[in-house]
């Protein structure tokens, strides 16, 4: 029997016109050439609050399982083929030295042969993907191409960010780019973001992931797409705008964890050295006065600063007083080490990292040994890396075990990773469309969280009924037929070996191939009762003539992968 | 009285899912001869963002007047002309683009509330919309949300609904956050597992059922809110929706939810309250000339829906909806008074509510403080007169007739009626008690739902 296909699926045209749509919201008219620049446009960000929550938990969680299976599941997208067994095969005694050694090795990307997923890429066809920022800028920009060609570093970005999270080996790497881009969040699809979005994936997110949080800093506070996102390009001295200024105290660095509010600067408290334990209103207004003149060309997107546009007198933020006249560039400069070099901001990123490799709710001492790493490597050109080192080398990472969610780009790329499902996501594939349609739907539209807080993080935020039930309706996507074709996307029937044909074992093949690992009792119970039917679970089942059987057992993977043994990080 | 349920209907549900697919679970019409059960219909709509109050209800007369002129010399709402504001009382007036909702204002039915917001100053989106969604300004790790908190205390709702609450969109509102029985939704005709295989779409939905009953954690109990809704949605939701009265919701997300909210409405299955996001309202930039523009646009939007939905759900007798309804438009705050010389509008503090209800006492209220110099806060911003609970709890106890405050908002201690929807007043239980009935805390809620936590 085939399948029925949902007669749903937008086509591609559907698909492009939903992205146009929510990309040119803000422009007026649409036509953004006609417009002068600095008319266009605006950042419609859809604020929400994710803001960590105090869920406690009131029931039994599941047992950790195996070192290798945290670690592939929270430290990356799943396991897949044998990385459970060369996880176990890694040189020490016992889970916490073979960790090292894995997290050593993904700590040195280059180390890793990946070139599976660099074949996978350059099969794609995808040919932004490396270009520099002033390529993209003509390309994509100044040569007033169509639509479809203008936002297409962001397309290709979204369709290599899957290949990657679902064939690359530096699967930490692939993790953190993620994190990063969440914490350094801008609305990808944007009309002035989408054009030169490889080069922010490439050189500032990814090229920093393991870097230098001041480095980043400064590499986001000059990026084009970032004064755009937040408004800095059109702020100067005669007309401040304060919205990078605030969103860089707020969800760059000190986070407001750090924020005193309306006060003035003199009543808040100091801390070692003499420094303001927190900012306050008009350490945002002052540090915009310090931004104002960072903004860039509109011709080559380079970035430019306006000693015309800049406010010259003296100013203090966190208690630094600022010199009227500085050099070029010098006000801004200082606001970023300020931020940068912050006890604060070493707690936040602390924070915000130890949530999202260990837990919700992780335990004080990795924060405080987090941050005292953060703050003692300060300059460290490997900075972030030492201190996702000390964060998953902390005794509690491989005591914690579902205390997370999978979101529903690690639910995908983990589903696919387990069942070995082998569709490149190309640039005119209509399925990938479809698929990226699906993740909007689910809650999770790639780089499509409009406010710069980017997606939450805390399972509270993902255990509604919406992420759940497009979760699990995705999972019955991949199951199915391609768009095109008859071909279906998890190729279940060729992957079960001859000799597994009774329910049981159909079962336990499944099980064993999805999670590598034993599930609950009753979980289990329930795919052997599913794919048994009220018949003998030992008896054999005609997977290879029957169309019916066939389609159950691609339904029964689909359950596996629905289960909530496959939920938990 | 026990947060109501739908344990009944789940039971039910569980074992029949599978024969009754397509069937429609029968309309719950809640029969009340003693007269206690509270029918009221609440809708919360967050403008996310920071909405530029002072562009939506805008000073026409008087020294405040000018004040404003003066201050926004490029993006003010004009007096005279093709975009001029559209007056309400004299001293205030709504931008043009409100039209729609002048028209229910001038019907009677739309309170204005000016200069409410937080008594915490903050000028963060992110924390303000916490403060206000989880209803304890300045602690933002309480761990349920406010509306999660009135079903909590409620004394009057049925004890079994089948759907209390929706909260449309892509993620729950903040504001349910903790409340189990809220159906999460986009979209009804999408809301469900109709890919794959079809034959066996149904036994997966028996299995995953019983795997997700197969423990009790948090993510067994939001699997099984995930079922249920979809059960639900399923068995309720047949055919396309049409709007009764010719009602034109706007094109995009926000209409699109706001006729989910009415189509829910009308399934009869007890909804009291939803929630529902409009966002892009965070304006530094290129607000528009003369409240035309971006701005005006986006008010459009606002305006055309929530008149969609209060046409929609107007009706006789039975299907006379709007006697039960109550409309609120807040966001986390408004914006400076002054211009920024990009035409647009910085973070600010005061805001106006609005309540649309068809038991509105319409008309502009709540104390205005000025905005000439020395009246403004911090120099700069509309300063708060009126705590946004005050509204808030005026609803509840008015119209939903729950008067624990001190369950939905701790620490709130000095409520007193404004006067804008009519009602029964009841004193306020100031006590975060509810009694041992709830010893179990919120009704297989997965967290500790009504307890606070400190920072």
């Amino acid at each position: 029997m085939k399948p029925v296909n949902d007669t749903r699926s937008p086509s591609r045209r559907e698909l492009l016109d939903r992205v146009r749509d929510r990309a040119t919201a803000a422009l007026e008219p649409a036509d953004a050439g006609s417009t002068p620049r600095h008319l266009i446009g605006r950042s419609t960000h859809m604020y929400r609050s994710g803001r960590a929550r105090a869920t406690g938990n009131t029931k039994a969680l599941p047992s950790p399982p195996s070192a290798a299976i945290i670690t592939l599941n929270r430290l990356g997208f799943g396991p897949r083929g044998n990385e459970l067994a060369n996880f176990n095969a890694l040189p020490g005694s016992n889970d916490h030295q073979r960790l090292t050694n894995w997290v050593d090795q993904q700590l040195d990307p280059a180390s890793i042969d990946d070139s599976t997923c660099d074949t996978r890429i350059a099969s794609a066809g995808y040919t932004t993907l490396n270009k520099s920022l002033a390529q993209l800028w003509q390309d994509h920009i100044e040569s007033s191409p169509p639509w479809q060609v203008r936002i297409q570093p962001y397309y290709e970005v979204e369709r290599a960010t899957l290949l990657r999270a679902v064939w690359s080996k530096r699967q930490l790497l692939e993790l953190l780019t993620d994190f990063w881009h969440n914490h350094f969040n801008i609305y990808g699809p944007d009309s002035w973001a989408a054009p030169i979005w490889s080069h922010w994936d490439r050189a500032v997110i990814r090229g920093n992931a393991l870097g230098n949080f001041r480095t980043m800093l400064g590499q986001v506070a000059q990026h084009p797409a970032m004064l755009y996102y937040l408004d800095n390009y059109t702020s100067s001295s005669a007309g401040p705008n304060e919205n990078w200024a605030r969103e860089l105290f707020e969800l760059h660095s000190l986070g407001t964890d750090h924020y005193m509010g309306v006060i003035r600067q003199n009543q808040v408290p100091t801390g070692p050295g003499g420094k303001p334990v927190a900012y306050v209103d008009d350490d945002v207004f002052e540090a915009t006065r310090c931004f104002t003149g960072w903004t860039f060309d509109f011709d080559t997107g380079a970035f430019e600063y306006r000693a015309d546009w800049h406010d010259h007198f003296q100013k203090t933020v966190l208690g630094t007083y600022i010199g009227a006249n500085q050099p070029a560039l010098s006000d801004g400069n200082v606001v970023l080490d300020e931020v940068a070099y912050h006890p604060g901001t070493a707690r936040y990123i602390s924070t915000k990292l130890a949530t999202r490799l260990i837990g919700d709710n992780p335990d004080p001492s990795v924060i405080d040994a987090a941050a005292a790493v953060f703050e003692a490597e300060a300059t460290a050109p490997d900075q972030l890396a030492q201190v996702v080192r000390t964060i998953v080398l902390h005794p509690s990472f491989l005591t914690t075990w579902g205390d997370k969610i999978k979101r529903p780009l690690e639910l995908v790329a983990s589903a696919m990773r387990a069942a070995d499902g082998r569709f490149t996501f190309a640039l005119d594939d209509d399925d990938t469309g479809t698929l990226l349609w699906r993740f909007d739907q689910a809650g999770q539209p790639l780089f499509g969280w409009r406010a710069p807080n980017g997606f939450p993080d805390h399972k509270d935020d993902w255990t509604s009924a919406t992420p759940r039930v497009m979760g699990w309706r995705l999972m019955n996507w991949l199951i199915d037929v391609r768009n095109d074709s008859d071909v279906f996307r998890l190729n279940v029937i060729a992957q079960t070996p001859v000799g597994v044909r009774t329910a049981n074992q159909l079962a336990d093949f499944w099980i064993s191939r999805v999670f590598g690992m034993a599930i609950p009792t009753e979980e289990r119970h329930e795919i052997v009762e599913f794919m048994a039917q009220g018949h003998n679970p030992d008896f054999d089942l005609p997977l290879d003539t029957d169309e019916d059987t066939q389609d159950r057992l691609r339904s029964m993977v689909g359950l596996l992968l629905m289960s909530p043994s496959f939920l938990w990080r | 009285m026990r947060h109501p349920t739908r344990r009944g209907f789940v039971t039910g549900c569980s074992a029949a899912i599978a024969g009754m697919a397509g069937a429609r679970f029968p309309s719950m019409a809640f029969a009340d001869p003693e007269g206690t059960i509270n029918n009221e219909i609440f809708v919360v709509v967050f403008l996310r963002g920071g909405m530029d109050g002072l562009n939506l209800v805008v000073p026409l007369s008087g020294v405040d007047r000018g004040h404003y002129a003066t201050a926004r010399p490029n993006i003010k709402v004009p007096l005279t002309g093709s975009d001029s504001a559209l007056p309400l009382d004299g001293q205030f007036g709504f931008h043009r683009a409100a039209q729609p909702l002048h028209e229910l204002y001038q019907d009677g039915n739309v309170a204005v509330v000016n200069a409410t917001g937080l008594d915490e100053a903050s000028r963060s989106h992110f924390d303000s919309m916490e403060f206000i969604e989880r209803g304890t300004p300045g602690i933002k790790t309480t761990a349920s949300g406010w509306l999660a908190r009135h079903f909590l205390s409620a004394h009057n709702l049925p004890s079994e609904i089948v759907m209390p609450s929706v909260s449309v969109g892509n993620l729950q509102a903040t504001s349910l956050l903790g409340d189990r029985n809220t159906i999460n939704m986009s979209d009804p005709d999408s809301f469900n597992l109709q890919l794959g295989p079809w034959e066996w779409r149904d036994a997966q939905r028996v299995a995953l059922r019983h795997m997700y009953s197969g423990d009790d954690t948090w993510l067994h109990r939001s699997g099984l809110q995930a079922l249920d809704a979809m059960d639900i949605v399923e068995l309720n939701v047949t055919g396309n929706y049409t709007p009764a009265n010719g009602a034109v919701y706007p094109s995009g997300s926000f209409g699109d939810g706001l006729q989910v909210i009415a189509q829910m409405t009308k399934l009869d299955l007890g909804l009291r309250v939803s929630t529902l996001d409009l966002g892009g309202w965070d304006t530094h930039v290129n607000q528009g000339d003369d409240g035309a523009g971006y701005f005006g646009s986006l008010i459009g939007t606002l305006s055309e829906g929530l008149a969609a939905l209060y046409t929609d759900l107007d009706g006789a007798g039975p299907n006379n909806y709007t006697n039960r309804l109550t409309m609120v438009v807040q966001s986390e705050f408004g914006r400076r008074l002054f211009e920024n010389d990009d035409e647009g509008t910085d973070h600010g503090h005061a805001n106006p509510m609005i309540v649309i209800s068809g038991n509105a006492i319409g008309g502009v209220h709540g104390a205005w403080p000025g905005i000439g110099p020395g009246q403004l806060f911090d120099d700069a911003d509309l300063a708060v007169t009126t705590d946004f609970r005050r509204v808030l709890s005026e609803i509840l106890i008015r119209r939903m007739g729950n008067n624990h405050l001190g369950v939905v908002f701790p620490a709130y201690s000095d409520y007193q009626p404004l006067g804008i929807v009519n009602g029964t007043d009841l004193p306020p239980n100031y006590s975060g008690e509810i009694g041992g009935l709830f010893s179990d805390n919120f009704e297989s809620g997965d967290t500790g739902a009504w307890t606070l936590t400190t920072p």
